[in-house]
């Protein structure tokens, strides 16, 4: 097996590469502003305010995923849930942001010990050698493609081992449930929402007078 | 149809209710009793001891969220009141835990369904473990007493299509069925039970007992967890609980202290054991935390020919008992069958699938219609259930290993649900599976279900019901606390959620704790006013 490349070099090529991918079936998520954030030591900590480097941006602060875990739903998303995905590649990226946004922030209510389970399995997927060699994810996540994110999702999926199982349960599942459960993309499931009926005659749908 | 919202009305009338992470202060409080937990158990303990003039201090480690709050949105709604936000599962991750975590606990979200406990159960309780005091005979008065305070009543409307699936198959092939009775008042047949209802038509713990409780001058304090139960010499002296911070989760460092006469744990079957560990309660027989059941749930989902819409109406108002104590309690394990509502956030994460699988099955939602089976465990040698343990953390964790016996018992379910199914018009039927595809025909889906693996994380398995870990017995060297939920070596602690059942129930678990409760909590009062 071909040496890892030291780590500046990789991020370097990542950012380089990043610039001209366009992905298969649509848009990668682009690599970020955030390596520069690496660079300097901040990779383990949630990411705060993250700016694509498509300029994506919105208000919302990562108070759990990292840059790293980012990158990661950013390659894995496409997967999941990219045939629901906007075909226009501005509103791909829009709509993979928010739906990490809203997987980091069901994380947050989800407590300290499934926190830990949870960057416990990022990490793993994130770091070099279990990324290679557990999951065999050869390049980065922002260089994986959404056939090769779905490889490893198969992998997993039919993995004798059951915490492989229950790692692919866990990544689709908090991708699914955000994606599919957020008002925007109720349509691809044909759900109407709550019955205009019933929200004109409840008084917690009612504007403060 | 109700909008009348008691809980605004109470607290403006001047309620004693304390938001725990507005606390700035360490503080010390005193009552004759502190209830910990605010669910069915909590709920009619507080109430019935208000109402009989002792002074209740209630604690509950969720939010107090009520009409305001329930907008019918899932993604707000599981993160916020549901415990771990919708995330906690058995400790290897092979079941899905839905449980309540807010005042009210999980009546707040439950579907509504209300069931005596069956005979069969209660009968089995008096022969195994010795409570001769709990047969139907002894509980019937107690059972329709919660009935009156929580409406309970067989549900009067038509059923959906999502349940009228289930009557149709049950009919075509001559299971038997019944209309569940349901605990509203004024329903408006919406079908938001799981997500807080938005109508207070609702009679959970939080419409009813604990406006009781607190009408009556008990305290209520949220946003606050129980961490400790500290003894002197042979009872317990007082609790110590931490204040949670603005986000619901993290302690905010300020300490309460709460002393009182007797000590009435109501946490569930996953936080009562977990409180009574961690405080190192006299557990001699080494019975804490032991025999937890879940009533393990399996399920499988149809698209059908016409259009089902199952994220409207009452979401359960029809079951079948056919395969629930058919074989006795010694024998192959029973079953009760029941519906899901389906929204797509719930069914985006129970269909197991990613990708084109994924949109394509979830875009067929308004067609699609699910059976689930409820198994019910603990009767039989082979089904000892799980065990509760604390983590590093002090919180608790379940260990549910699924045995040969209820493996048998979620295969031949799976196949029951696909008979019925088809029966009922399927087009297609698709087990809750890993590795299910989607079946044409009765005939395809037989052959296959009997070759599927049945291992865990490959059988998608949830649990929405929690019981055990103190279990009730005459015998203290089988069980926690005795029949009317008083611990055995402690003198002023009880129990009065469904940590004391010593089987799973065989049906939806809400009455039977509203029942033990009512009985215990009256003889509790009349002990404490003496």
């Amino acid at each position: 097996m071909a040496e890892l490349p030291a780590r500046s070099d990789r991020l370097s090529t990542m950012d380089r590469r990043s610039f001209l991918r366009t992905g298969v079936g649509g848009t990668l998520f682009l690599g970020t502003v955030g390596i520069t954030a690496n660079l300097s030591g901040c990779a383990g900590k949630p990411a705060g305010r993250y700016e694509a480097a498509t300029g994506i941006s919105s208000d919302y602060r990562f108070g759990f995923l990292t840059h790293d875990d980012i990158l990661l739903f950013g390659a894995l998303l496409p997967a999941i849930i990219g045939p629901g995905l906007p075909q226009q590649a501005a509103d791909r990226q829009q709509a993979i942001l928010g739906t990490i946004e809203r997987i980091d922030a069901g994380i947050l209510q989800f407590g300290p010990a499934n926190q830990k389970e949870l960057r416990r399995l990022f990490d793993l997927l994130n770091f070099g050698l279990t990324r290679v060699t557990v999951a065999r994810v050869w390049p980065d996540w922002a260089s994986v493609s959404p056939a090769q994110a779905g490889a490893f999702l198969d992998r997993w999926r039919s993995s004798r081992i059951g915490l492989l199982n229950n790692g692919y349960i866990a990544l689709t599942k908090l991708s699914n449930v955000a994606f599919y459960g957020h008002p925007a993309q109720w349509h691809l499931s044909g759900y109407p929402g709550p019955p205009a009926w019933a929200t004109q005659a409840l008084p917690q749908f009612q504007n403060a007078s | 149809m109700s909008l009348t919202d008691r809980i605004a009305q109470g607290l403006a009338a001047g309620w004693k209710v304390t938001d725990a992470t507005t606390l700035t202060t360490d503080q010390t409080h005193e009552a004759d009793v502190v209830v910990i937990g605010t669910g069915a158990g909590g709920g009619t303990t507080a109430e019935i001891l208000a109402r009989a003039g002792l002074s209740v201090i209630l604690v509950e480690e969720g939010r107090l969220y009520y009409q305001k709050d329930f907008r019918m949105d899932e993604l707000t709604a599981y993160a916020a009141l549901y415990q771990e936000g919708m995330s906690r599962v058995t400790r290897d991750g092979a079941i899905a835990i839905l449980q309540g975590r807010c005042v009210g606990g999980s009546t707040t979200v439950n579907w509504t369904s209300s069931f005596r406990t069956p005979d069969a159960t209660l009968n089995h309780w008096a022969d195994r473990f010795g409570l001769d005091d709990l047969r139907p005979e002894a509980m019937t008065p107690w059972f329709a007493g919660r009935e009156q305070r929580h409406n309970i009543a067989p549900w009067a409307t038509d059923p959906n299509v999502n349940n009228d699936i289930l009557r149709q198959g049950c009919e075509q092939l001559g299971y038997s069925w019944a209309v569940i009775p349901r605990n509203v008042k004024g329903c408006w047949n919406l079908g938001y039970c799981g997500v807080g209802c938005p109508t207070n038509a609702k009679q959970g713990a939080l419409t009813t007992t604990i406006p009781g409780a607190l009408d009556h001058e008990a305290r209520l304090f949220h946003g606050l967890r129980a961490e400790r139960l500290v003894m002197r010499q042979d009872r317990v002296d007082h609790l110590i609980a931490s204040a949670l911070a603005a986000d619901g989760v993290t302690p905010s460092g300020v300490s309460v202290t709460l002393r009182a006469r007797h000590f009435v744990v109501a946490a569930s079957a996953i936080g009562s054991p977990g409180l009574l560990l961690r405080s190192d309660i006299p557990d001699p027989y080494q019975r804490l935390g032991k025999r937890t059941f879940l009533h393990p749930v399996n399920g499988t989902v149809a698209q059908m020919p016409q259009q089902t819409d199952p994220y409207y109406g009452a979401p359960q108002s029809i079951y079948s008992d056919h395969f629930n104590f058919s074989s006795g309690v010694a024998g192959p394990v029973g079953f009760k069958l029941e519906v899901p509502p389906l929204h797509p956030a719930m069914a985006a994460g129970i269909v197991p699938g990613y990708g084109e699988d994924q949109r394509d099955t979830l875009g067929k939602l308004p067609w699609l219609q699910s059976v689930i089976a409820l198994l019910r465990d603990g009767f039989h040698e082979d089904s000892p259930g799980g065990t509760v343990s604390l983590r590093d953390d002090g919180s608790p964790v379940l260990d549910y290993p699924l045995t040969d016996y209820l493996w048998e018992g979620l295969r031949r379910a799976f196949r029951t649900m696909a008979e019925i199914q088809f029966a009922a018009g399927a087009e297609r039927v698709r087990l809750i599976h890993l590795d299910s595809p989607w079946f044409r025909s009765w005939k395809e889906a037989r052959g296959a279900i009997d070759a599927l693996p049945m291992k865990p994380h490959r059988v998608r398995l949830f649990t929405a019901h929690q019981m055990g870990g103190c279990g009730m017995g005459a015998d203290p060297r089988e069980s926690v606390v005795n029949s009317f939920g008083e611990h055995h070596q402690v003198t002023n602690l009880s129990l009065h959620d469904a940590s004391i059942f010593p089987t799973s129930i065989g049906a939806n678990p809400q009455l039977s704790v509203y029942g033990l409760a009512a009985r215990n909590s009256t003889r509790l009062a009349a002990r404490l006013r003496s």
